[in-house]
């Protein structure tokens, strides 16, 4: 359901959407290390895979987006890896329009990079296999916000097209509680697990 | 007055004779009617579940001599299904459909055999469907991303060795 397609929205806002994009991942990508790449794959595999799980609820189908994990485990790399998921996806599914990819990418990277930012100043990435407690407590608030505010990001641009305020926010974030709770909960389980048993996995970020 | 009685007889038998060997309502008026009433959209997510677009947007535009104008809307009920009527003397409509963000839209001519026929319902069933073929290429995609990264970082690394 955070797929935007094509001609829903108007030019300036997906135009701006690319803009802040490009922006990003030209500061990201300069960042980036050999020795992130084969996590950095393996997340955005992930990642990529994630929106064909779907779970019907009311009147819409919705699906796992893994934005907040994505930001846990990759740090500011989870937006080439949003970036590069959704254009797989675009192509390769039919999830979302070919313009729209920009505005995607700033709806669901921009909350990653928030819940990374979440995660480092709970855990100060201090994580050991005796700090596990709170890299799972706040991996889990990390992986749900990162959800909460690609929903908000989302009803927000939707309400510009002339939707009803109200009415757009409860449903799409109605719709999708159970999304959070178990992106949540997933997101929280694995960094307590990794923090366990191969802390260096969240290396220097 | 006996052979009067058995001539009436007679005639009675073959009236009734005559009544039962012809069809019936031979003398009744025939009306025939043709109408053809609605025209039906349905608009569903894919990704195996099906589930449909419930009380989506839905606009129709009638396309004439291939000019397109808006000739109504309406939502969808909750299966995700939406009828109308068609307009005398046109044949294709384009019907979209909109639902919080997601839009697809469909081109339905009557003269070419009225939109989803069997290949078409198969085709549009597999599509629903799980892409497995989908995944494997993105699994190949990422793969070959992964080794262009490599290549640019590690020349980064190298270079600034060099440099060192």
């Amino acid at each position: 359901m955070v797929h935007i397609s094509d001609g829903v929205l108007d030019p300036w806002l997906w135009e701006s959407g690319w803009a802040i994009t490009i922006a990003i991942l030209a500061y990201t990508l300069s960042k980036m290390k050999t020795e992130d790449v084969p996590r950095l794959s393996v997340i955005t595999a992930a990642v990529f895979v994630a929106s064909l799980i779907h779970i019907s609820i009311g009147p819409t189908s919705v699906h796992f987006i893994l934005n907040g994990f994505a930001g846990v485990m990759l740090g500011i790399l989870a937006f080439p890896c949003i970036f590069v998921a959704l254009v797989l996806q675009c192509f390769l599914f039919g999830h979302g329009g070919i313009s729209t990819i920009g505005i995607n990418a700033v709806n669901m990277g921009v909350p990653a990079l928030i819940a990374y930012l979440i995660f480092k100043t709970g855990t100060r990435l201090d994580i050991r296999p005796e700090t596990k407690k709170k890299v799972s407590l706040f991996g889990a608030i990390a992986g749900g916000v990162g959800v909460v505010l690609a929903l908000l990001l989302l009803a927000a641009e939707l309400i510009t097209t002339g939707e009803e305020l109200y009415e757009t926010t409860v449903l799409v974030v109605g719709t999708h509680v159970p999304i959070i709770v178990i992106e949540a909960i997933f997101t929280g389980v694995l960094a307590g697990f990794i923090a366990t048993v191969a802390p260096e996995l969240f290396g220097k970020k | 007055m006996n052979t009067i009685r058995s001539l009436v007889v007679l005639a009675l038998i073959l009236i009734l004779c005559m009544a039962l060997i012809c069809p019936p309502a031979s003398a009744h008026r025939v009306i025939v009617q043709g109408r053809v009433s609605e025209i039906q959209v349905k608009a569903y997510f894919g990704g195996g579940d099906a589930a449909p677009m419930a009380d989506a947007n839905v606009e129709i535009y009638a396309i004439k001599d291939g000019q397109e104008e808006l000739y109504l809307t309406g939502k969808a009920d909750a299966d995700g299904m939406f009828y109308f009527a068609p307009k005398i003397g046109v044949s294709e409509y384009r019907a979209v459909v909109e639902a919080t963000g997601h839009k697809g839209e469909e081109t339905v001519n009557l003269a070419e055999g009225a939109g989803i026929m069997e290949a078409e319902q198969a085709e549009a069933e597999k599509e629903a469907n799980l892409p497995i073929t989908g995944i494997i290429t993105g699994f190949g995609y990422l793969a070959g991303l992964a080794g262009i990264a490599m290549i640019i970082t590690a020349r980064k690394m190298k270079k600034k060795y060099e440099n060192k």
